[in-house]
């Protein structure tokens, strides 16, 4: 049997072979699931909307119109994020308090873990649009051109914005 | 170009994204710009800093629950009965009112017919014929057909007799047994189960025949039993069979 494309896998599954996504929740689950980890430093929380995501993927199946698979699962995660962040809003100020503990927490005790700490601690600072941008640029290696199609901008405008958001995330990550 | 053009492609500079013209021009204007040198710098060792970030692995829950919502959805999604509309129609009562007058005078046209037959013969034929079918499952048909028959039929007791002693498949010697248990009576049907304990190597016939031969209190089945008691080879559970059966019998 030849390999089948994320592309293909997921039309498979939006015609009916719904058992086909557990090969799709393999391949993704770690990248979705750190995404969310670094966009709300909270394990368990990213756990709940990493699954959320897979929900959805099965719930809107049928409106899986052949385009990029990444870009796809990527934008359902992005609307995801969008509503929890929404919904804690209010309670926000406490949440980054707990998240800052969790995510000392769970590091890895590692010589350079104040480091990442620290990085962590940056991240938050920067707004949820720079902080996605470097996520999915630098830690998940997402290409440009694939950014542009999640975020719905061209791949010169996300190379601008990503190198911003870094600079800016390193202005506040020496500031102190 | 000015430091802070240079400042906004030190990114890509470092990537190796852009063209060799302002490569080289980045180039020139880092040797000689101590400011964006450090900049270069700071970038460079910040960048080592996030790379040290690793992916986490979610707990084994995530799979977990990933895996119960999936089963969860495929159950739902069977297929599901689709229920067909009741249409209305004097046509289709006549339709089913022609096939049912159809069905029934074919059944009494076969029943008048059949009776002008004698039936008994003909059955009998037709199960002896059925036992020597080369199909094992209608060969247990016709073994569950012959039970039907009264003792007198030696034919058909004699071809029961035939499978229980001849035919390759166990199931069909099995059922040949059990309808033969209804014949008991006959003489030649306990001398056949004597024989067919003596003989039978499969353990499920074995039984079977054990458990008849204490029910119909054949007592010359004693020693037989007793011989396969004290053989060696025969299996644990057999001779649990045995024992129990014998105490029946003594």
């Amino acid at each position: 049997m030849k390999q089948l494309t994320d592309e293909e896998i997921m039309l498979a599954i939006a015609n009916g072979k719904i058992e086909m996504l557990s090969i799709l929740f393999d391949k993704y689950n770690l990248r979705i699931y750190n995404y969310f980890n670094k966009m709300v430093q909270n394990k368990m929380v990213s756990e709940d909307l990493t699954q959320d995501v897979f929900i959805k993927v099965i719930k809107y199946r049928t409106s899986y119109k052949n385009g990029n698979f990444a870009a796809w699962i990527y934008t359902i995660a992005r609307n995801i994020f969008s509503s929890y962040y929404q919904k804690t809003k209010k309670e926000r100020t406490n949440e980054i308090d707990d998240d800052k503990l969790n995510a000392s927490e769970n590091l890895v005790s590692e010589s350079n873990q104040e480091e990442i700490e620290h990085l962590q601690k940056a991240l938050l600072k920067l707004s949820n649009s720079d902080r996605e941008l470097i996520v999915m640029h630098r830690f998940q290696e997402i290409k440009y051109e694939q950014i542009a199609q999640i975020i719905g901008s061209t791949e010169n405008a996300v190379k601008v914005k990503v190198h911003r958001a870094l600079k800016k995330l390193k202005e506040i990550y020496f500031q102190k | 170009m000015k430091c802070k053009e240079i400042e906004n492609h030190l990114g890509e500079y470092l990537e190796g994204t852009l063209s060799d013209t302002i490569n080289s021009e980045i180039e020139n204007h880092i040797n000689s710009c101590s400011n964006c040198q450090q900049e270069l710098a700071e970038l460079k060792s910040f960048l080592s800093i996030l790379d040290h970030d690793k992916m986490e692995t979610p707990s084994a829950n995530l799979k977990l629950n990933f895996d119960k919502m999936l089963a969860k959805e495929i159950e739902e999604n069977k297929p599901k009965v689709i229920e067909l509309k009741t249409h209305t129609d004097w046509k289709t009562y006549l339709r089913i009112a022609a096939s049912v007058v159809i069905v029934l005078s074919a059944f009494l046209l076969g029943k008048y017919q059949s009776n002008s037959l004698p039936t008994n013969e003909k059955n009998t034929a037709q199960v002896l014929a059925l036992l020597e079918n080369s199909s094992a499952s209608k060969r247990i048909l016709a073994v569950t057909n012959a039970e039907e028959f009264t003792n007198k039929d030696t034919k058909i007791i004699e071809a029961l007799i035939n499978r229980l002693f001849f035919d390759k498949n166990t199931n069909v010697r099995l059922a040949a047994a059990e309808a033969l248990s209804k014949f008991s009576e006959e003489t030649i049907v306990r001398d056949a189960f004597i024989k067919s304990l003596e003989t039978d190597t499969n353990t499920s016939v074995q039984i079977e025949v054990i458990q008849i031969l204490s029910k119909i209190q054949e007592k010359r089945a004693i020693k037989p039993m007793q011989k396969l008691l004290e053989k060696e080879e025969t299996p644990q559970y057999v001779k649990q069979q045995l024992q129990l059966n014998l105490s029946t019998l003594l």
